[in-house]
């Protein structure tokens, strides 16, 4: 079986904050950020882009649909 | 006719149910966690649709007096903000009290004091209930604990105020104004055409002059005021008291929260019953009035009563009035903008009523 390697983006403006993300992702790819968005929340970014899996996890989870998820074969 | 399902965050809710409520004019400014609300009026500019007015005012205290002023002339008015910009609005929510007018405010709570956090607390119980602005008045005041309720409070909300006339607060806070759940929207109601006989509508040959105010400087004319607002306030809290019970017909230890602290209060009771300890919930729906007698009676029967909010202890305050020496009365909560956990909450009930 081909192994995939995975990629996140994050729609910052669109993140509240609330973690789930970071919690549901088996890899620990996720981490919030120390910066804020134009609303004060801290959020989410691919702090360890190369452990993503592209499970999708978080995408699946996040409540505001903010993570889109990219997987490519390698 | 059928109601809509529509899966919404909880300030979105709150403004789709403004529009669906037939209300003329929206006044805010933004502040995190609320924003949503007056960004989502924006979009969707019910000015084509229904007429209702969406203004972004330069101010907190602008807004509240444009509420002030809309209210004034019999309209259907709002405003909504977060904790520091509802501190702003004070003065203007105690002049709207004073003069007798209906309006809903929305209050999504921040952690306090200060600018604090932008995540969720119940830190304003105080400033909402008590009085918050100065002056002996009172608000009538909606504690929703899901994005169903911050829908239906709205229309809920008006209908208190105009039969009142007097202002109403929705108490939400940063968790509930910003989760997403399922909600069933009610139909579109016309917005009225026709006004209170108090309203200031202009003056016709027909009857004598409207006069909205809160001042009056001859100090007993002020009194005989105050009385009257006294006798409303006296009724609001005769009529209006409104609450949850879950399961509370057997228990032997009550937990007492409102919104969010609710929901986690009622995870809380199942754990909790589960190692076969008899737990009961109350959550205030209204906060003022307060559920005074129910509670009274409720300490008839249990043998302590824990007190759940996301602040240093605010409502407990009022449960210790209610009942009144009875039982055993502690207060548990996170403050600053962390939520409560159900595990931390069956812990303290341990620790703090069932083994102190």
């Amino acid at each position: 079986m081909a192994k995939i390697r995975g990629s996140i983006v994050v729609n910052i403006e669109k993140c509240k904050g609330c973690e789930v993300c970071m919690v549901s992702c088996p890899t620990g790819t996720i981490a919030m950020a120390k910066e804020v968005n134009g609303k004060g929340y801290n959020y989410a970014y691919p702090a360890n882009p190369e452990l993503c899996i592209g499970c999708a996890n978080c995408a699946m989870v996040c409540p505001d649909g903010v993570i889109t998820v990219y997987k490519t074969k390698i | 006719m059928k109601k809509e399902l529509r899966l919404m965050k909880g300030n979105e809710a709150v403004a789709e149910a403004a529009i669906r409520a037939g209300a003329d004019g929206y006044f805010g400014y933004p502040i995190t966690p609320q924003s949503e609300i007056l960004e989502y009026l924006m979009e969707a500019n019910p000015a084509k649709t229904t007429g209702m007015v969406v203004l972004q005012a330069e101010s907190e205290v602008a807004a509240i007096n444009m509420v002030y002023g809309g209210a004034a002339c019999g309209k259907k008015v709002m405003t909504s903000s977060s904790s520091p910009g509802i501190s702003l609005k004070q003065e203007g929510i105690s002049y709207i009290a004073g003069a007798e007018l209906p309006c809903l405010i929305v209050n999504v709570v921040r952690g306090g004091p200060g600018l604090g956090t932008i995540q969720p607390a119940q830190s304003d119980y105080f400033q909402s209930v008590k009085g918050g602005g100065h002056g002996d008045y009172h608000l009538i005041v909606l504690a929703p604990a899901s994005v169903q309720e911050m829908a239906d409070f709205v229309d809920l909300g008006f209908e208190l105020a105009f039969k009142y006339r007097n202002p109403v607060l929705m108490l939400s806070d940063g968790a509930i104004g910003q989760m997403m759940e399922k909600v069933y929207l009610s139909p579109q109601k016309e917005r009225s055409t026709v006004f209170p006989d108090w309203a200031t509508t202009g003056k016709p040959a027909t009857r004598e002059r409207n006069i909205i105010t809160s001042l009056d400087l001859d100090p007993n004319g002020m009194e005989m005021h105050n009385h009257k607002l006294q006798a409303k306030y006296n009724e609001i809290r005769e009529k209006e008291v409104r609450y949850e019970e879950f399961q509370t017909e057997d228990a032997e230890y009550l937990l007492v929260a409102y919104g969010t602290s609710a929901r986690v209060s009622q995870k809380a009771v199942q754990l909790l019953r589960e190692q076969g300890i008899k737990v009961g919930l109350l959550r205030p729906i209204t906060l003022f009035p307060f559920p005074t007698k129910r509670i009274n009676e409720l300490a008839g029967q249990v043998k302590g009563i824990l007190s759940v909010e996301m602040s240093a202890g605010q409502m407990v305050e009022d449960v210790l009035l209610a009942v009144n020496g009875k039982v055993p009365v502690k207060h548990f909560g996170r403050m600053g903008g962390i939520v409560t956990t159900p595990e931390e909450v069956v812990e303290n009930l341990k620790s703090k009523i069932i083994g102190g």
